[in-house]
């Protein structure tokens, strides 16, 4: 199997090639359920319960083991573009794993999760794993969707489960660390495990503001 | 919507993503919406294949041997980036690279005497290509070896030449070079449409060759990058940029009216809703009182399932046919794509021959690049509009980006963008103010 060394991998905010595969997570669901501080939780182990709409957050890194091997994530936000509906078909390229994501205490978030799954199918690479998250699970005062209709839903959606909470840090690090799990079983099923969507590798050249130095080649 | 903006932006094409993108980068606070349900107007790549159909109104489904419509991004508009010209610079200072993945265009080719050759622009090239005689190689190498010294900041460069007086008729007289070394040299590498350069002054020329041959010397195969997934992707990723500075976007807006008061505009009506801004940035589409038409282009997107002829079976590249070679006045040009950039179905090309208008015949007109691309499995055909804005917008504070032309790069996209934001700001454009600033989040671990 290829790894980062010996592919032409080379993303300037990861210029350390300290890892054997990258993969790209995309967490993905309705305005305010809780993608952010979600993916704050995981990789800064922080949560700031006031509500302030994305912005400014394009991606954040965090490495994990297994195997023996070294496994950089890049775990992505949708910069707000959730909202009306009009986050990026390319924000779905080369995208390995989703957290598709609802609030327990918000029916519409739950009732969105089909559409969302659409959008997956739609414009993410085939082999693109999914686990559905209901978060906010500490709120069971306010709980309006039930675990069975969760579970349900995600079977019938053929995902797998979870229900979290970013605010006390429940299964969070577990939706994680299965969605990788669950990545790297479909890796190993593949034939074709060079893909560079596999090993994370940039494909094509990296483009630079440095000039390459003038061709020296005078033949006469 | 209900707010008031800074700035609203009407259209989702490539210079309106990139204006908002600067604009929400500086702190303005942008409404950003697209009468489509997609990204991208006349940028967008068109996915599924079936839309295309639909959207050239061909009857009947593609035919299975298509493969599957979704494998499919076909762009409207065919363009290269230039290795080493301002688009690449957008896409680093703004880090929108990120969103994207390159590949480099496997050849640049030139037609002459119904043939085509591969252009040489590196010396060991030239002396290599068939295009030349001996004596004409050698007087060649030593005007490229010219340009390449060539510094408009230094005289001692120069050589008896003045780069803001002498007409570049004369350049080409010093080194002796003759009519078809000029023709490639200034269709294919200073990539010019027309022969009226050959009276203007010679500095912009030996600019533009010099730009060829750096983004050429960057990569090696060709001066000429495509992002995977189609060109669609370059708005899409400055539409992100402007989102994580506080863009917010809204698609599938009808525009029913841009709202203006004492000349000026103050806000735009979509669905009832009134939108209020100080400024208005749009593509014509959205203001056809505001804008003229200046010409017309015609471009065939040909679908094959064979590489072009003699390219040593390309999976992308250029053709030029300059003008003299066909007895017109512009050139015409061919850049050809394939599953290799996902674009298309497995083992299928994407040719796109287009031109500007100059009979009333245009199909006739495009017809010698299309012999080039035989047999051609299903063609589609557009003629549109060249529009540019009626006025430079002062008094509206309404700035209209001019609709995309036959050049096959981004460089006259680049100075729209850069004159827009000149008109808009009252200060020059500056590649730094494009910089994200400290409070994007990213990386980190």
């Amino acid at each position: 199997m290829a790894s980062a060394t010996d592919s032409r991998y080379g993303q300037k905010e990861s210029s350390d090639q300290n890892f054997d595969y990258m993969f790209k997570i995309l967490i993905i669901g309705n305005s305010s359920v809780g993608k952010t501080s979600f993916l704050f939780r995981y990789a800064d182990d922080s949560f700031t319960p006031a509500f302030v709409s994305t912005v400014g957050i394009d991606f954040k890194v965090k490495t994990i083991y297994r195997n023996d091997k070294r496994i950089k994530l890049q775990i992505w936000d949708t910069a707000g573009q959730e909202r009306y509906r009009t986050i990026t078909t390319a924000y779905y390229r080369g995208a390995m794993g989703f957290i598709l994501m609802y609030d327990i205490t918000n029916e519409e978030s739950f009732n969105a999760v089909q559409d969302w799954s659409t959008q997956i199918k739609t414009y993410s690479w085939d082999n693109a794993q999914v686990l559905l998250v209901g978060n906010k699970c500490d709120m069971e005062d306010e709980r309006v969707v039930s675990s069975e209709r969760g579970r349900q839903l995600a079977d019938h959606l053929g995902f797998e489960f979870f229900e979290a909470s970013a605010k006390d840090n429940i299964n969070v690090k577990q939706t994680f660390e299965r969605l990788v799990d669950v990545i790297c079983e479909k890796m190993s099923e593949s034939l074709d495990t060079a893909d560079p969507a596999v090993t994370g590798a940039k494909q094509g050249p990296q483009l630079t503001d440095q000039q390459a130095p003038p061709h020296q080649d005078c033949a006469c | 919507m209900n707010e008031e903006y800074d700035v609203i932006v009407l259209g989702t094409g490539l210079t309106e993503c990139i204006l908002s993108g600067i604009m929400s980068v500086n702190g303005k606070k942008v409404l950003h919406m697209d009468r489509n349900p997609y990204y991208g107007g006349e940028s967008a790549s068109i996915t599924p294949l079936e839309d295309l159909y639909k959207r050239f109104n061909i009857p009947g489904a593609p035919p299975a041997s298509m493969g599957r419509g979704r494998d499919w991004n076909v762009d409207l508009i065919p363009k290269f980036l230039m290795a080493n010209g301002q688009l690449v610079k957008m896409l680093l200072f703004t880090e929108v690279t990120r969103y994207l993945d390159f590949k480099v265009t496997e050849g640049s080719f030139v037609y002459k005497g119904g043939k085509i050759y591969k252009v040489p622009s590196t010396e060991a090239e030239a002396l290599a290509s068939s295009l030349m005689g001996l004596f004409e190689k050698r007087r060649f190498r030593k005007f490229l070896v010219y340009v390449a010294n060539f510094d408009e900041n230094d005289p001692r460069t120069f050589e008896g030449v003045d780069p803001k007086k002498t007409a570049m008729r004369e350049v080409y007289k010093k080194f002796d070079l003759g009519q078809d070394v000029i023709d490639f040299t200034g269709h294919a590498l200073a990539l010019y449409r027309t022969d009226d350069y050959l009276d203007q002054p010679c500095c912009e020329t030996i600019n533009r060759i010099k730009l060829y041959s750096e983004s050429l010397a960057r990569y090696g195969k060709s001066p000429y990058l495509y992002p995977l997934y189609g060109l669609g992707e370059l708005p899409q990723g400055f539409a992100r940029l402007s989102a994580i500075y506080g863009g917010t976007y809204m698609l599938n807006k009808p525009i029913e009216e841009i709202i203006v008061q004492n000349g000026k505009v103050i806000g735009v009506k979509s669905e009832g809703e009134i939108a209020r801004c100080k400024q208005l940035i749009c593509d014509p589409s959205y203001v056809k009182d505001r804008v003229e038409k200046v010409g017309q282009v015609i471009r065939v997107i040909c679908i094959l399932s064979h590489p072009i002829k003699n390219t040593s079976d390309a999976n992308s590249c250029q053709i030029i046919i300059p003008q003299n070679q066909v007895n017109r006045k512009s050139d015409i040009y061919v850049c050809m794509i394939s599953s290799a950039h996902n674009v298309a179905a497995q083992g299928k090309y994407i040719a796109i021959a287009s031109t500007t208008v100059e009979t009333k015949e245009p199909e006739k007109e495009i017809r010698p690049a299309l012999e080039l691309l035989k047999p051609i499995e299903q063609k589609f055909v557009s003629i549109s509009d060249l529009l540019v804005p009626k006025d430079l917008g002062t008094d509206s504070q309404i700035f209209i980006s001019r609709t995309y032309d036959a050049t096959t790069h981004f460089e006259t996209t680049c100075g729209d963008i850069k004159d827009i934001y000149k008109r808009m700001t009252g200060s020059e454009f500056d590649f730094e103010e494009m910089k994200r600033k400290k409070n994007d989040i990213y990386g980190e671990d």
